[in-house]
């Protein structure tokens, strides 16, 4: 049988991507609608997994009988919208210097790097508990200044986010090391010439920075944006995680709850990036050809 | 032209320049803070690390010594010692090598095919499965454990290394979505001329893929395999799901249960021996091989990305 050249690419096409699907298939697909499918059961483990339909009970439960569901969700979102907008302005500043011209240059980018490569998650949940998550210089001089009675005086309710931010903050800046490094490349991708030919137009700095800088990096910004939320939801020792564990295999191995649980997090992940996504359009500005 | 630019620089006025574009700024003052500032952030980095090895080489008198900060009195390699065999360092670190390395392998091998058909070929719905892809970059693996598990346990792999290496041969495992985009976006960039002339050479897609594009992608292949391989060595869910019994355990695993494993080792009296510089030893003992690994490829790590082109 004699194929057509187009059907000929389309199999070759499939042949390269096969590994991938199968691999989607069986490790990621089945076990999305299986998580799904349990979620509407209980389980029970000691006579083989057997499943019995409750419905949407374990989604209520998790909403109204569960106390410690809902908190740790918000949590997960609060630290979530809390640490991603730091790591991003924090990652885009450090990208800045460390695209100046200076000597020691590679060594610095080394350093802000530094973290991606240790930061096992044991390891940074010990060194916080050690009190070495705080800013170093700082917490001596915040012991005598009582930063924390101000902080509480001046911002009242924000007081407590800005406190935990202030006890995280090294860990929170650890987990910017990619987004460092994707901001570098993007900004070494914007070219020289458009600033030379925004000056020779006039503009000032400020302007320069706004009009090319900013909208030149909004892609990567996306990509960025989009990757700390995914990194904050699942990647550090996150409460979710730990509490979805617990469900499962501790306790009462309630695994038809735990898929429950796990479901309603996706989804609020999912609602959060979509939301992202949906309004980049407004905000990110594709230069060039897009395909 | 350069006095042209010089007049311009000249008169510009507002905002930090630095946040411009690179140039070496005759300006030692700004030099000067620019430095300051990078020292800053970087001690501010580098203070955990610096804190691990510090207290690891303390003895619990030394430590809650106020007097000594940074340095102890004497360099105390008792901690690593208890640490060593009470990790079971050497069966820990064989588990989190064969582990990581064949999972780095694995996501290579299929990662690097995955996003050269999604970057080079064209058939029917690939932007629909590509957007697959990326979906199943979003899922957090809590929605998807209880049913792995599940199925792990039917097919008898918990406890083996199967579930950690199984599925980076077909593109999943830890992250392995980002891989696939990470090749496609750099595929997509390659020149078509290539192509063009490996077909008028008589090239078929195969060794089209072989001899031509894949050792060109040195920089996504580079990025793959480090990244895997630092990814996998220092997860910790993946394992504490999937591994039973302790001689199975991986490095960052066996630091979860430091303190009953040190029971055993040392007859029953872990509570005098379990302080915070022995934590920090095992610390040490979890991140010592990346740590050794980034010193030497560090260069590979950070410029790769760059090259690969997801950027722009």
């Amino acid at each position: 049988m004699k194929l057509t050249l187009n059907q000929r690419r389309a199999l070759t096409g499939f042949v390269f991507i096969a590994p991938w699907f199968v691999g989607f298939l069986l490790f990621m697909a089945k076990p999305f609608i299986d998580s799904f499918w349990i979620s509407f059961n209980t389980v029970d483990m000691m006579a083989g997994f057997s499943l019995k339909w409750v419905g949407f009970q374990n989604y209520v439960e998790a909403f109204t009988i569960d106390e410690r569901f809902v908190p740790t969700l918000i949590r997960a979102v609060r630290d979530m919208s809390v640490n991603v907008p730091v790591i991003l302005v924090f990652a885009l500043f450090t990208a800045f210097l460390t695209n100046q011209d200076l000597i020691g240059r590679a060594f610095f980018r080394g350093v802000f790097f530094l973290p991606v490569v240790i930061a096992s998650g044991l390891v940074v949940q010990q060194l916080f508990a050690q009190g070495a998550g705080r800013l170093a210089s700082q917490s001596q001089t915040m012991a005598m200044i009582d930063v924390p009675g101000l902080i509480y005086m001046y911002l009242g309710p924000a007081a407590q986010i800005v406190n935990d931010l202030l006890n995280r903050i090294v860990l929170v800046l650890w987990s910017s090391g990619i987004q460092i490094l994707l901001y570098l490349a993007g900004l070494q991708g914007i070219s020289g010439s458009l600033y030379e030919a925004a000056r020779c137009d006039g503009a000032t700095d400020w302007e320069l920075f706004w009009k090319i800088t900013l909208p030149m990096l909004s892609p990567i910004l996306l990509v960025n944006v989009i990757y700390s939320i995914v990194d904050s939801f699942t990647d550090r020792f996150n409460p979710m995680l730990d509490l979805i564990r617990n469900y499962a295999f501790t306790g009462q191995f309630r695994l038809g709850y735990a898929a429950a649980a796990g479901w309603v997090y996706f989804l609020v992940i999912f609602v959060i990036i979509l939301a992202v996504v949906l309004s980049s359009r407004r905000w990110v500005f594709y230069a060039g050809e897009r395909d | 032209m350069a006095k042209v630019l010089e007049n311009l620089r000249a008169k510009t006025v507002g905002a930090p320049w630095f946040l411009i574009y690179r140039r070496r700024t005759e300006n030692l003052f700004f030099q000067l803070l620019m430095y300051l500032i990078l020292f800053n952030i970087a001690f501010t980095f580098l203070y955990p690390v610096l804190y691990m090895v510090s207290t690891a080489f303390m003895s619990i008198e030394d430590f809650v010594d106020p007097a000594v900060y940074w340095v102890p009195r004497t360099l105390n390699w008792d901690n690593f010692q208890l640490a060593f065999l009470g990790m079971n360092y050497k069966v820990a670190l064989k588990n989190s090598l064969v582990i990581a390395l064949v999972a780095a392998v694995g996501q290579l091998v299929s990662c690097s095919m995955a996003g050269y058909g999604f970057g080079r070929i064209k058939f029917p719905g690939r932007e629909f499965l590509f957007l697959l892809v990326i979906f199943t970059f979003i899922v957090p693996p809590q929605t998807i454990i209880v049913p792995l598990f599940i199925l792990y346990r039917k097919l008898g792999w918990i406890d083996t290394y199967y579930p950690f290496t199984v599925p980076t041969f077909f593109a999943a495992g830890l992250r392995g979505p980002l891989f696939v985009i990470i090749f496609r976006q750099f595929f997509r960039r390659q020149p078509w001329e290539l192509e063009d002339a490996a077909r008028v050479d008589g090239c078929g897609a195969l060794r089209t893929f072989f001899r031509i594009m894949l050792p060109l992608s040195k920089p996504a292949l580079v990025v793959t395999f480090l990244f895997s391989l630092v990814w996998h060595w220092n997860d910790f869910y993946e394992p504490m799901m999937y591994l039973m019994k302790p001689q199975n355990f991986t490095v960052p695993l066996r630091l979860s249960i430091l303190q009953s494993s040190l029971n055993e080792v040392t007859g029953g009296q872990a509570g005098e021996f379990f302080n915070e510089p022995l934590i920090m030893a095992a610390c040490l003992l979890v991140v010592v091989p990346p740590l050794i690994l980034y010193l030497f490829f560090q260069r590979h790590f950070v410029e790769s990305i760059e090259r690969t082109g997801l950027v722009d």
